[in-house]
């Protein structure tokens, strides 16, 4: 879905826990998750940590959306 | 570490007012197993049943499969640290009860049980269609969560097994299997000409009641680690997880690892079979680097030359898989990996979530979506309501003629990725 969106001409992010498997499908802007069953949250927090936490997440895809970018890059900072 | 393996013959399941085995026939009393399974205050009610080889009987939701086992000389006992006390095993010697199983069954534990036919096409798919089954139907207690009652089934089946099992601890065995590995020295001055062969066994942790002990410990908090090949047959590793049913590895299948059988036929003839390696499947993305890394670096220490990687599950786990034939064959030890496809039901589409060039040797199980229609049993022991939301069923699953149609997904043991079933591809 990532590539075709893209091939749209549309730019994506993709979210992922497991990035090794985004770059081996091909996309271009990955950003790191939490975990498999959780990627964008951690039931371990509290509610306001979580919040904080998916908040970031969010932000980070947002700036990654709006970053260029010269081939596959793994938005983990 | 020397283990000799006594094989006692069971041709047949009756139940009897006395436990006794018997011209290899096993005789239970159906009232002292069920006592055995009440210990247990979570459960509320257990039914007995035995399905045999050729019956027109489907058991289903099936959880686990367990071979009764018993040591009758060396440390410890069957089930380290579950059953028995934790002491290592893998020495010594024991008896395992061959053509039986135990299997436990009954109201579904997560979403993904499995289905055993006793005969017609699915009994193909299964090789527990094969053994004479004695099936445990586990009733909990009302309000119990679910991952309580996944617990108090899975310790029902080990108790059951091992009450079974030491019923032939006196007697004789019908043939005698000796295994033995050595030290890591010892084994180079043994064999100084044979590659040096390890076999890298990845366990489904992905927590959330997909999950397996090794000596009691949830794998999933575990490094990477090194054992002798005999002690998964005296049960050192358990399942205790409910991923899909065509690829997990019943407790069945850890006690009789055909990867660990088939590197001991070749021990000391074409390889030196040195170790298992055991690592895990969990769900945090360092998890996976930090133990693919640590599998890798003990292959190098152990100066071994090739080894044999197999998974458990799909998805997600294939990048286990990846990384550790990437890494390990980057540490210059030839690899070749067992796995199994999610290829479509039309066999056309990308078989696994993760790919590599290093993945040059790759021993496929089979393609879990191969759709098979199920006939009309005679006799149901547990229950079918479940099909249509066990992995690889559907709502349609339920046909009007009374036959199911699944995924073979849903068969337990249909596509084993340590080569313990029918399916293969060259």
């Amino acid at each position: 879905m990532v590539k075709a969106i893209e091939a749209a001409g549309l730019p994506v992010v993709h979210m992922c826990t497991v990035t090794p498997i985004s770059m081996t499908v091909g996309a271009n802007r990955i950003v790191p998750t939490i975990a498999i069953p959780h990627p964008l949250g951690n039931p371990a927090l509290e509610k306001d940590e979580e919040y904080a936490l998916r908040k970031g997440l969010v932000e980070k895809a947002l700036k990654a959306l709006t970053t260029e970018v010269d081939g596959q890059t793994i938005f983990d900072n | 570490m020397k283990l000799e393996v006594g094989h006692i013959f069971i041709n047949d399941i009756q139940f009897a007012s006395e436990s006794k085995i018997e011209n290899g026939v096993l005789y239970v009393d159906e009232e002292a197993v069920k006592a055995i399974v009440l210990e247990d205050e979570k459960i509320k009610g257990v039914k007995f049943d035995i399905a045999k080889p050729g019956e027109s009987v489907r058991i289903t939701p099936v959880k686990d499969v367990i071979e009764p086992r018993v040591k009758v000389e060396g440390r410890g006992g069957v089930f380290p640290g579950v059953i028995a006390k934790v002491d290592t095993v893998g020495s010594g010697k024991t008896y395992a009860l061959k053509g039986m199983a135990v299997v436990t069954a009954g109201k579904i534990v997560g979403f993904q049980e499995g289905i055993i036919d006793m005969s017609g096409p699915g009994a193909e798919y299964t090789p527990f269609s094969k053994l004479n089954n004695l099936v445990v139907v586990c009733e909990p207690v009302d309000g119990i969560k679910q991952h309580e009652y996944e617990k108090a089934v899975r310790l029902a089946g080990f108790r059951v097994a091992v009450y079974l099992g030491e019923l032939a601890r006196e007697l004789t065995p019908d043939e005698t299997k000796t295994y033995e590995t050595y030290g890591i020295m010892e084994g180079k001055e043994k064999f100084p000409n044979l590659p040096r062969v390890a076999y890298v066994q990845m366990l489904q942790s992905q927590g959330l009641l997909h999950d397996t002990y090794v000596y009691g410990v949830d794998a999933k908090r575990t490094l990477s680690t090194i054992m002798n090949p005999t002690e998964v047959m005296d049960g050192a590793i358990v399942s205790g997880n409910c991923v899909s049913a065509c690829d997990k590895n019943p407790t069945y299948v850890h006690e009789n690892n055909p990867v660990v059988h088939d590197l001991f036929e070749e021990h000391g003839k074409t390889i030196n079979f040195v170790c298992q390696i055991l690592t895990n499947e969990n769900v945090y993305l360092a998890d996976k680097m930090r133990s693919s890394d640590w599998t890798a670096k003990m292959c190098r220490l152990l100066d071994l030359d090739a080894v044999i990687v197999s998974q458990e599950g799909f998805g997600n786990p294939d990048t286990d898989l990846i990384m550790n034939c990437k890494k390990i064959e980057a540490e210059g030890v030839k690899t070749v990996i067992i796995t199994d496809e999610y290829a479509g039901r039309d066999g056309k589409s990308q078989s696994l979530a993760d790919a590599d060039p290093a993945a040059d040797a790759v021993v496929t199980g089979g393609n879990a979506n191969q759709v098979i229609v199920l006939p009309k049993m005679d006799k149901v022991i547990g229950t079918e309501e479940f099909v249509t939301i066990i992995a690889g069923g559907n709502e349609h699953s339920h046909r009007e003629d009374g036959t199911i149609e699944v995924e073979i997904q849903a068969i337990t043991g249909a596509t084993n990725e340590t080569g313990f079933g029918y399916l293969s591809a060259r």
